[in-house]
């Protein structure tokens, strides 16, 4: 039997290294963080073999004495809080004093710092755990860390981390996030002396977007800035429509931490509902605000979780504001979006790091378009007088401008008025397309999903105004047994449940029948679509599946009577593209995904690769 | 082998064994027709392990024999033939010579010991039924089986031979059908079983040929045997007008439904109510049309002397009255219409008998009484719609 024994602080730190630093990127995170809490105006990263081998942060923050520099390396020693009751109103990102010595125990780590206004720095090297020497050097303000050669003295976890390529696309990952957190700081992104990114301090965060992610991207997505009570929430989402197929780009910052969170991404997800395509993932950043009281960082040794003190709330708040401005912007659709003028976007940041797709539209769209002319007979250039032929014949206004839908916001539905005057109607393309010219650019318009879209949301309407549908009730009712978790949310759901046609009656202890179910659904599916009911509200926490269920019905009574081919004439395309720009969301089909697509003048001028 | 045979003959034995063929190409020996050429016939086989066929059909046959062709193919080159004669002949391997006046054809074939053979059944209980009420009887019931893949039991007919009758009963768990007729059961001969929803349309494609059929079942398959009457007072042109060529039997093996079939008779109301008798008809068209204006609901309002069917939907409303002779309370009730309809549709019966009673019950109708010159009953039990 081996005796109990306390271990060497080596052995401690190597052990905390294994949670804190778990590769390269969670190094550079650390510094990073560091950095910022520096009150850095300027960070440099820079790294070789995917930080593997060698790995620099370098910042103009306000550095440390001598004295400080040696205890920094000591377990637990810290400058950012100084009892546990600072824990409940951190601000800064560190704090529990574990990352440096943890990271020196693991590799060969040189740190170099100067106060601001000190004569001269210090210099400390530290390898694998062993101090070897500390002495005076010369260097600017600031602090300079680096860590080369990572877990040197740790060969097991060596063999945990991944290829270069790998390891390069996490740090550039974080590198990023913290880039895009803090647009005031200039980031600096070099592997082996080669710029990634340089971003110089910019004004917001779009404009740091852009920088990073290129131009294109930006583009894709709209700002959103909401407050309530101590909550705020700005950044910017993904346009209706635009879906990624993985959440990497949902992107979540509480206090400008980064945070990976299911509630907030199933919430955003839910205010996404119909706006993006069942399994597809909006593309966001979201900076959330709040009191640093009401959500704990101390969860995970990474802070990469955390718990929220008031998570029912901050779900309502984030699906409340997304779903208000996606509402807003669906509500001006074919405005042509305000969008930023773009200013000749440097180009050295539009590199594409892995893992980011920067969206593009698909080529094969775009011959369509030219061969419109050959299809209708048309003679001319898409550009020019001959596009004003067809229009006159059909009045794009002759539906009474005065029945704006009824939950638009008035300003907006008057307005649109005009914009349907402003679609031209050009030609009609295979495949159930049509081309619309705009102020400023061309539309493809898809006329099934139109009609999708509008038959929703006449249904949608329908529903709003009938108290209740019927309901077929069951000669052979149907036993549903729960758990008690799905009791519960099956209880709490049970008046909505009735007014869809359902009747279910507790027989039991978690034992239901079903004695009625709507007569659109085949009593066999029944049980089926109320446990898919009971599995989605729990998954979301219990609340929201009330009007999940109710769109998804309306989804399927909208798309039951199913559209007989045979085309569209050019006077019923007109009337659609009327009825769609009326519609509160005309942007996507019901199930997320486009109704039309726009390519403004900029896209031809990029793809032209001139200016007109 | 080789046979001559009339070529609409050959292609009526080839239609009525297709369809059980099935579209999936798992098995390439399932998707070809065993054809078995003995003595003055020649034997049409085909199956999907779920159900079987043979039929045989009159032909000329010089050289007994057997060989699988894929039946799909067969039949379109038969039916489009141009000559009356058709030989068959398949003088070595597995390749068949189809040959008619200025046609031939090679066919390639596989090996007839291939070919699964029809599964032979024992421990059987025997019944023999009328054709024509055996047809009857599964169209009083067969569209209101389940479609639904979940409850898979009740995609099929119950045939159950208890207590001196045949009963048949299909729901699909928002109306339930039962039909009825007395039935003499010989002692150890009753049983029941679930008659799968595919071997019961193919039942009912059968050609109406002979007069009776004998049902045999055990616990796990069933088997229908139609036996064609030999006419020899009619001449072979009558014969083959009249019974199509076909010759012997027509037989159909499936397996059953394997489950429980519900207790059905706990939902049919024990007490009656105050019942109305409507010319089913004139029901029928009333509610087809009230069913214009709104497909998924119609109410039926009863008071003495008239029953008024109304619809009512976003696109208006409409009315349809007919007279009627009731005496009892007036109700209002909501149906899909589509489960009147169906059984309205399927029924041969002048009158049909309606039960309702309130807005929450079940509505019935009923036919015939079981008499000796009508001896099938029927019984209809509908949920209701409700609206609140």
């Amino acid at each position: 039997m081996s005796s109990i024994r306390l271990l060497p602080d080596r052995v401690a730190n190597q052990i905390a290294a294994g949670e804190v630093v778990e590769r390269p990127a969670a190094v550079a995170k650390e510094l990073i963080e560091n950095s910022l809490d520096a009150g850095a105006s300027r960070i440099e990263i820079e790294y070789r073999n995917g930080g593997k081998s060698y790995l620099r942060v370098e910042d103009d923050g306000h550095g440390m004495t001598a004295d400080e520099a040696l205890l920094s390396l000591e377990r637990h020693a810290t400058s950012k809080i100084r009892e546990a009751d600072d824990l409940q109103r951190i601000t800064s990102f560190g704090f529990r004093g574990e990352a440096l010595p943890s990271i020196a125990s693991v590799s060969r780590f040189v740190m170099r710092t100067r106060v601001r206004g000190a004569e001269g720095g210090t210099e400390i090297f530290v390898n694998g755990g062993k101090m070897i020497h500390q002495k005076d050097c010369g260097m600017p303000e600031g602090t300079s860390i680096e860590v080369a050669r990572l877990f040197n003295s740790v060969p097991a976890r060596r063999k945990f981390l991944r290829t270069d390529a790998t390891e390069t696309a996490h740090l550039c990952r974080w590198a990023r996030l913290y880039a895009m957190a803090h647009p005031e700081t200039a980031f600096t992104l070099l592997e082996n002396g080669r710029t990634i990114f340089r971003s110089p301090t910019c004004v917001d965060l779009r404009e740091r977007l852009r920088e990073i992610f290129g131009s294109g991207f930006a583009e894709g997505l709209i700002e959103i800035e909401s407050e309530s009570d101590d909550l705020s929430l700005s950044g910017l989402i993904g346009k209706p429509g635009v879906g990624r197929s993985t959440r990497q780009e949902m992107i979540f910052m509480v206090n400008n931490r980064p945070v990976d969170s299911k509630a907030l991404s199933f919430a955003l997800i839910e205010a996404y509902h119909t706006y993006v395509p069942k399994g597809r993932f909006p593309p966001a950043f979201l900076f959330l605000r709040m009191n640093p009281a009401a959500v704990d960082v101390n969860a995970h040794p990474t802070k990469r979780e955390v718990r929220f003190r008031e998570e029912g709330k901050l779900r309502a708040f984030v699906i409340r504001s997304v779903n208000d401005r996606l509402r807003e912007v669906a509500a001006n659709a074919g405005f042509s979006e305000a969008h930023t003028p773009v200013t000749s976007s440097s180009t050295d940041g539009s590199t594409p790091a892995p893992g980011f797709a920067v969206p593009q539209i698909d080529p094969s769209l775009l011959p369509n378009v030219g061969g419109a002319d050959s299809k209708t007979g048309g003679a001319g250039e898409p550009t020019g007088q001959s596009f004003e032929i067809p229009v006159p014949e059909y009045s794009l206004n002759d539906e009474a401008p005065s029945t704006p839908s009824s939950d638009g916001p008035e300003g907006a539905a008057g307005d649109r008025d005009d914009l349907t005057s402003s679609w031209r109607f050009l030609a009609k393309l295979s495949g159930d397309l049509a081309l619309f010219r705009t102020t400023d650019g061309l539309v493809l318009m898809h006329c099934r999903a139109a009609v999708e879209r509008i038959r929703f949301e006449d249904t949608e309407e329908a529903f709003a105004e009938e108290a209740s549908r019927d309901g077929q009730r069951l000669l052979l009712p149907i036993p549903l047994e729960l758990d008690s978790f799905g009791s519960e949310v099956l209880q709490s759901h049970l008046p909505s449940l009735e007014k869809l046609g359902f009747s279910v009656e507790e027989f039991g202890r978690n034992f239901h029948r079903i004695e009625a179910a709507p007569s659109w659904l085949e009593p066999g599916d029944a049980e089926l679509f109320l446990r898919d009911l009971i599995a989605s509200a729990k998954e979301r926490g219990g609340v929201a599946g009330k009007a999940l269920s109710k769109d998804e019905f309306i989804r399927m009574l909208a798309s039951r009577e199913s559209l007989t081919g045979g085309g569209f004439e050019e006077s019923e395309i007109i009337s659609l593209a009327n009825r769609l720009l009326r519609c509160r969301n005309p942007l996507t089909c019901p199930q997320g995904r486009p109704t039309y697509l726009e390519y403004g003048h900029r896209e031809w001028e990029n793809r032209f690769g001139r200016r007109f | 082998m080789k046979f001559k045979i009339n070529r609409d003959h050959f292609a009526n034995g080839l239609q009525l064994v297709t369809s059980v063929v099935g579209a999936r190409k798992t098995m390439q020996i399932l998707q070809n027709v065993l054809i078995e050429a003995s003595e003055g016939k020649v034997s049409l086989i085909t199956t999907n392990l779920d159900l079987g066929v043979r039929c045989s059909v009159k032909a000329d046959v010089s050289e007994p024999g057997s060989i699988t062709l894929p039946v799909r193919e067969l039949g379109s080159i038969v039916r489009q033939l141009a000559g009356m004669e058709v030989s068959v002949e398949c003088p070595e391997g597995n390749r068949a010579t189809i040959s008619t006046r200025g046609s031939l054809f090679h066919i390639m074939g596989i090996d007839s010991k291939e070919f699964p053979p029809l599964p032979a059944l024992d421990n059987l209980s025997q019944h023999d039924l009328s054709r024509d009420e055996l047809t009857q009887m599964l169209r009083n019931v067969s569209y209101a089986q389940s479609v639904n893949e979940e409850r898979y039991m009740l995609r099929g007919v119950y045939f159950s031979f208890a207590e001196g009758k045949l009963t048949m009963v299909a729901t699909d768990g928002r109306r339930l059908a039962v039909t009825e007729r007395a039935l003499q059961i010989q002692e150890g001969s009753d049983g029941d079983f679930i008659l799968p929803a595919n071997t019961v349309s193919e039942l009912e494609k059968l050609p109406s040929l002979g007069d009776t059929v004998k049902v045999s079942f055990n616990e796990r398959q069933v088997a229908f045997e139609m036996r064609i009457p030999d006419d020899p007072n009619a001449t072979d042109d009558e014969q083959s007008i009249t019974g199509k060529g076909f010759v012997d039997s027509i037989y159909l093996v499936s397996k059953v439904v394997e489950g429980r079939y519900p207790n059905y008779r706990q939902v049919i109301p024990t007490e009656t109510f105050e019942q109305s008798e409507v010319e089913r008809e004139l029901l029928q068209e009333c509610i087809l049309r009230a069913a214009l204006v709104s497909d998924e609901k119609v109410s039926f309002s009863i008071k003495p002397g008239e029953l008024e069917i109304t619809g009512q939907s976003s696109l208006g409303d409409a009315k349809e009255t007919m007279a009627i002779e009731y005496k009892g309370p007036e109700v209002t009730v909501s149906f899909n219409p589509i489960f009147f309809c169906d059984p309205l549709k399927a029924l041969s019966k002048d009158k049909v008998t309606l039960e309702f009673r309130d807005e929450i019950s079940p509505g019935i109708f009923r036919t015939g009484a079981g008499k000796q010159d009508d001896p099938i009953t029927f019984l209809c039990v509908i949920m209701p719609i409700r609206s609140d």
